[in-house]
């Protein structure tokens, strides 16, 4: 006992005061951190940086310029508080063609005024000429007139008909003029994009959108968002219902996710969710093969330094290996309980609004040693077999690389596993015993606490496999300890724990 | 007392040790010798129970090998490693450690060994810091700090120089006089005739030769005369009652292989003819009857 005790703090010792140890627990998970958190921040601090103008061009007859404005105001502000989005509805009124056809068609309007009101005249000079009993020539007078009449309105419909003609001409002109002189406003950006609306807006409900980006789907859906709310509700407003009935029925629905646990319903976000799972099941892997790297290599010095013979003098195989596994668990140990601590700061101090996360609490700590524990057992009896059987450490890498990618395998299924944490596929995963740590743990940052039976059936797994494991690489240290220069094939492997 | 019995060891169809039997007496140093190969190095490590045996039994103080503590035991392997980041200091209060010493002892011994092999201006340095030779002598220590009744160096003065040789020499001698074992393997023959009392010749796992020096040495005794002289001496060819051991140049050795003639008259009948220069009586040394021995082994297998 007190060998394994001595070779336990030596190998503690000596890749305590190492600088990987030290990268490992302190650079790595910040390295990470940053990795994960940073494109988040700077998409959602890009957005917000400064005001954008967005063109209107509105070739229907309704105002809704200022209702537009009002809508994104009320959704989207810059920090200090100043709208995110101001609408600039595009003016043609200066163009020179939309000018002179603007001028062409106000003579024709007032031609046509004037025709009308000859019109009105002769219609109430007919009308005297009807009511008076004592006119002379009644009869002349009213043919006369009548005659007058049908001229006038001829010349009068004629004249109407070529105004509507000539508005449809200026209508186009004044469309086709707006969106040239807001395409120029576009490539000088100036403007972020613009907006067509047509005549027909409120039926057709066809709107444009013209951006040098349309594929920013952020900024497109909330322009779509914002018009379909205005158009809904002019439609509404042009029903004849009341205002207030239509915001009252407009009001939008909101989804607060909520999560079951043991201390009641918990306000749920996908993004501290999935990060929690992430950033859970990347750091156990990192323990576990921080200190199982180092297991791992020290049981290959050893074998090509030859120490083993040293140390295989004066202790059994039995207590170098126990030494080993516990002196550089208790390291692995010391590294998790650091980022507890650190995670505990966060807590306790409110950094960084981790007070509020739930999963960030004394008894998922508990769970997290648990399975730290557990799983670097499992993963330290593979690695010291493994380290016995090759010669070197280029041979046995291949290996350890294998074992790494079975081993990440839970944090590239962390989507599939929040989208159903209790699908079949997860299930049976959770209970591969290589794999039963790194599920677990995200299971414990998703349902707070996990559902006790759930514990106990995968940690007896795992016990389980730590005792067939450990047993199996108790021969294997033994036997392949003092075997250098070569590799053992597999059929010596067998051949060896056979006659053993 | 070591008591090796009827040892076997076979490594998959190749058998390293093959009933291989032996005694090393307290207060004697027993030799294994042998060329590359013929299982030396396996005998010493079935002596530190890192093998075991297939067959037969070693037995120390008639106690069996696996059930004698192992701190009793003190080890230099023929594969030199050491932790190459390790301090000097640190690594070997650890060995001592394991041998159950505390750690106040383990660290004046090895500061007293240190010192004795002109090493204690090194304690702080990491080991990798250190010469070949230099580590070397602190792997030494690590099998002698505890003072272990039985002290089993393999190849011990590969790679020291000579000021080095001399002074492990009288740590050994030194060991050996405090009553302990020492059992050491080498196929540098002329440290075998400096130090060993007894001693084994191993090949291809078999023990072809055993004893004491002397009964060895008596044992190939043959009665061999170095000639030497400043003139063509090739006319000893023709005395019939003389074979050729060696012939050289201007100089020859000879066995005398009748009971007709004596040194004297064979002398008296060369200095009749030529100019002697030496004229010697040749002891057989080790390393004449090592390879005598071995290569009479392979004639035996190829035939």
């Amino acid at each position: 006992m007190r060998n394994i005790f001595h070779i336990a703090k030596w190998e503690f010792l000596t890749r305590f005061k190492t600088r990987s140890f030290l990268f490992s627990t302190f650079i790595l998970p910040l390295i990470f951190s940053l990795l994960i958190t940073l494109p988040v921040y700077f998409l959602t601090y890009e957005q917000k940086v400064s005001t954008k103008l967005v063109g209107l061009v509105n070739l229907s007859d309704i105002n809704i310029s200022n209702k537009l404005q009002e809508y994104l105001n009320r959704s989207y502000k810059l920090k200090n508080g100043s709208p995110e989005y101001i609408i600039l509805p595009v003016s043609v009124e200066n163009a020179p063609s939309y000018k002179s056809a603007i001028a062409e068609l106000q003579k024709i309007a007032a031609q046509r005024d004037s025709i009308s009101r000859a019109y009105d005249e002769i219609k109430i000079l007919r009308a005297s000429y009807y009511r008076n009993p004592n006119l002379m020539n009644k009869e002349y007078l009213l043919q006369k007139s009548y005659n007058q009449m049908i001229e006038i309105r001829e010349s009068k419909d004629l004249l109407e008909m070529e105004y509507e003609n000539y508005k449809e001409v200026v209508d186009s002109i004044r469309s086709s003029e707006a969106r040239l002189s807001a395409d120029s406003l576009l490539i000088k950006n100036i403007l972020n994009a613009y907006i067509v609306l047509p005549e027909n807006v409120f039926d057709a409900g066809l709107i444009e959108y013209h951006s040098q980006h349309p594929g920013d789907l952020l900024e497109s859906e909330r322009m779509q968002k914002i018009l379909n709310e205005v158009v809904i509700k002019e439609r509404l407003s042009q029903a004849d219902i009341e205002s207030e009935q239509i915001i009252h029925w407009l009001n939008p629905v909101k989804l607060i996710k909520y999560q079951l646990s043991s201390k009641g319903p918990t306000e749920w976000d996908f993004y501290i969710e999935f990060y929690g799972s992430v950033i859970g099941v990347v750091l156990l892997f990192m323990a576990i093969f921080t200190s199982g790297g180092f297991l791992f290599s020290s049981v290959l010095q050893e074998k090509t330094n030859r120490v083993i013979e040293i140390l295989l003098s004066y202790a059994s195989s039995r207590q170098i290996m126990a030494g080993k596994i516990f002196g550089l668990g208790f390291l692995g140990l010391l590294q998790v309980l650091i980022w507890l601590g650190i995670a505990a700061i966060f807590v306790l101090f409110n950094l960084f609004q981790a007070g509020q996360i739930s999963y960030l609490n004394l008894e998922n700590a508990f769970y997290f040693l648990h399975y730290f524990s557990l799983g670097y057992l499992l993963y330290a009896a593979i690695f010291v077999s493994i380290g016995a059987i090759f010669s070197s450490e280029q041979e046995a890498q291949q290996i350890n690389i294998i074992l790494r990618t079975i081993a990440i395998i839970p944090v590239l299924l962390v989507f599939l596993f929040l989208k159903e944490p209790a699908s079949d596929i997860i299930t049976i995963l959770t209970y591969i015993p290589l794999l039963t740590p790194y599920f677990m743990i995200m299971k414990i940052s998703q349902y707070g606490i996990p559902v006790s039976s759930e514990i106990y059936l995968t940690s007896g797994i795992l016990i389980l496999s730590i005792i067939g494991m450990v047993f199996v690489a108790a021969k294997i240290f033994r036997l392949g300890i003092l075997i250098y220069g070569k590799k053992l094939s597999l059929t010596e492997i067998v051949h060896l724990l056979r006659s053993s | 007392m070591v008591e090796v019995t009827k040892i076997k060891k076979a490594f998959d169809v190749h058998l390293a040790v093959d009933d291989l039997s032996f005694m090393v007496k307290p207060g004697e140093i027993f030799g294994l010798l042998g060329p590359n190969g013929a299982g030396k190095t396996t005998t010493l490590r079935m002596l530190m129970n890192i093998l075991r045996p297939d067959e037969g039994e070693i037995l120390y103080k008639d106690i069996p090998r696996s059930k004698v503590s192992r701190k009793l035991f003190g080890y230099l392997p023929e594969e030199r490693g050491l932790y190459q980041p390790a301090r000097v200091l640190d690594f070997l209060i650890y060995i001592g450690l394991l041998n159950k010493l505390s750690k106040h002892r383990a660290e004046v011994e090895a500061i007293r060994y240190l010192d004795k092999l002109a090493l204690v201006g090194y304690t702080r340095h990491r080991i990798d810091q250190l010469s070949k030779g230099m580590q070397q002598k602190i792997q030494f220590i690590t099998a002698i700090l505890h003072d272990p009744e039985v002290l089993i160096l393999d190849e011990p003065f590969v790679g020291l120089d000579p000021v080095n040789q001399i002074i492990l020499r009288d740590l050994i001698q030194q060991h050996k006089s405090e009553g302990k074992i020492i059992i050491l393997s080498t196929h540098q023959m002329d440290e075998v005739e400096r130090h060993c009392d007894h001693i084994c010749l191993l090949n291809q796992g078999r023990n072809i030769l055993q004893g004491t020096i002397q009964q060895i040495k008596s044992r190939f005794r043959e009665d061999a005369y170095y000639i030497e002289s400043e003139e063509d001496i090739s006319f000893i060819r023709d005395i019939k009652a003389v074979k050729i051991l060696e012939e050289h140049n201007r100089s020859c050795k000879i066995a005398i292989n009748s009971k007709d003639i004596t040194k004297e008259k064979l002398l008296q009948s060369l200095i009749e003819k030529i100019n002697i220069k030496k004229f010697i009586k040749v002891e057989p040394t080790l390393n004449d009857i090592f390879i005598k021995l071995v290569q009479k082994e392979e004639v035996v297998e190829k035939k």
